[in-house]
């Protein structure tokens, strides 16, 4: 059987996106892990009372924190749209188009989840709505 | 009965579902529903009022444990996955990683203690 350039280009794609997306579940993974405990930190300032609890979060109200804030969603976005992929091939549903499924999935859906969000925080932040 | 890898499999996929539907509200809840909300208004008081219903404790406090759950069975698959722990030392970091989570879930439920 003839093996063309075709071929090994389109197998070299496969693998190149599989690679990536296997990356990208194990970087978004440990930065939600990192942040989720940032998150419980910030949190557990709550048993300190209304005054340290407010004047801890009046530090997230900078345009750096809102930026921080959207990118948050987007990881998480990513996270989540890329496990849905990986569940979704699991369960044998894609399986011999993985290549579709991480454009539609991973990039498709979680880039209209990602701005569905994103606008909204972005359009709150510099008061245009809200 | 499932092999125990498939059972890890499981709840992964289980814990990933519940925390896609956990999540969403979460940030429905903390940045969209009202209009202080929205202008990043997320104060002691607003969280206090929500709190103040057991339910939301409940929630708020299974999403803590479904969350970290996920995240530390993550954590554990990239360090199996590198090969390089022999059976015990699987197995400590295992512990280690199960101490950890009950620490840090106990960090977040105490923070109810005065709302």
């Amino acid at each position: 059987m003839r093996y063309s350039l075709r071929d090994a280009l389109r197998k070299y794609r496969w693998q190149f996106s599989g690679m990536v997306a296997w990356t990208i579940q194990r970087v978004t993974g440990l930065l939600l892990l990192a942040y989720l405990f940032l998150h419980v930190h910030t949190v557990s300032r709550l048993s300190q009372g209304p005054a340290a609890f407010d004047r801890a979060m009046a530090t997230f109200h900078s345009a750096f924190f809102k930026l921080l804030e959207i990118g948050l969603l987007g990881v998480v976005v990513l996270h989540a749209s890329n496990g849905i992929r990986i569940t979704l091939v699991d369960l044998g549903i894609g399986v011999g188009r993985q290549r579709h499924l991480f454009w539609i999935v991973t990039v498709g859906a979680g880039l209209l989840v990602f701005l569905a969000g994103a606008i909204p925080l972005f359009l709150f932040a510099i008061g245009k709505a809200g | 009965m499932m092999s125990r890898n498939a059972l890890e499999w499981y709840f992964q996929r289980i814990t990933g579902a519940l925390l896609l539907v956990l999540l969403a509200a979460h940030f429905w809840v903390e940045h969209f529903m009202t209009a202080p909300l929205r202008r990043g208004d997320l104060t002691f008081a607003v969280i206090a009022s929500r709190i103040s219903n057991p339910a939301w404790q409940a929630i708020d406090i299974a999403f803590l444990i479904v969350a970290l759950f996920h995240g530390l069975s993550g954590l554990r698959n990239i360090i199996l996955d590198y090969g390089r722990l022999g059976k015990r030392a699987a197995g400590a970091m295992t512990a280690a990683l199960i101490s950890i989570g009950a620490v840090w879930a106990w960090w977040g439920i105490a923070a109810f203690r005065r709302l």
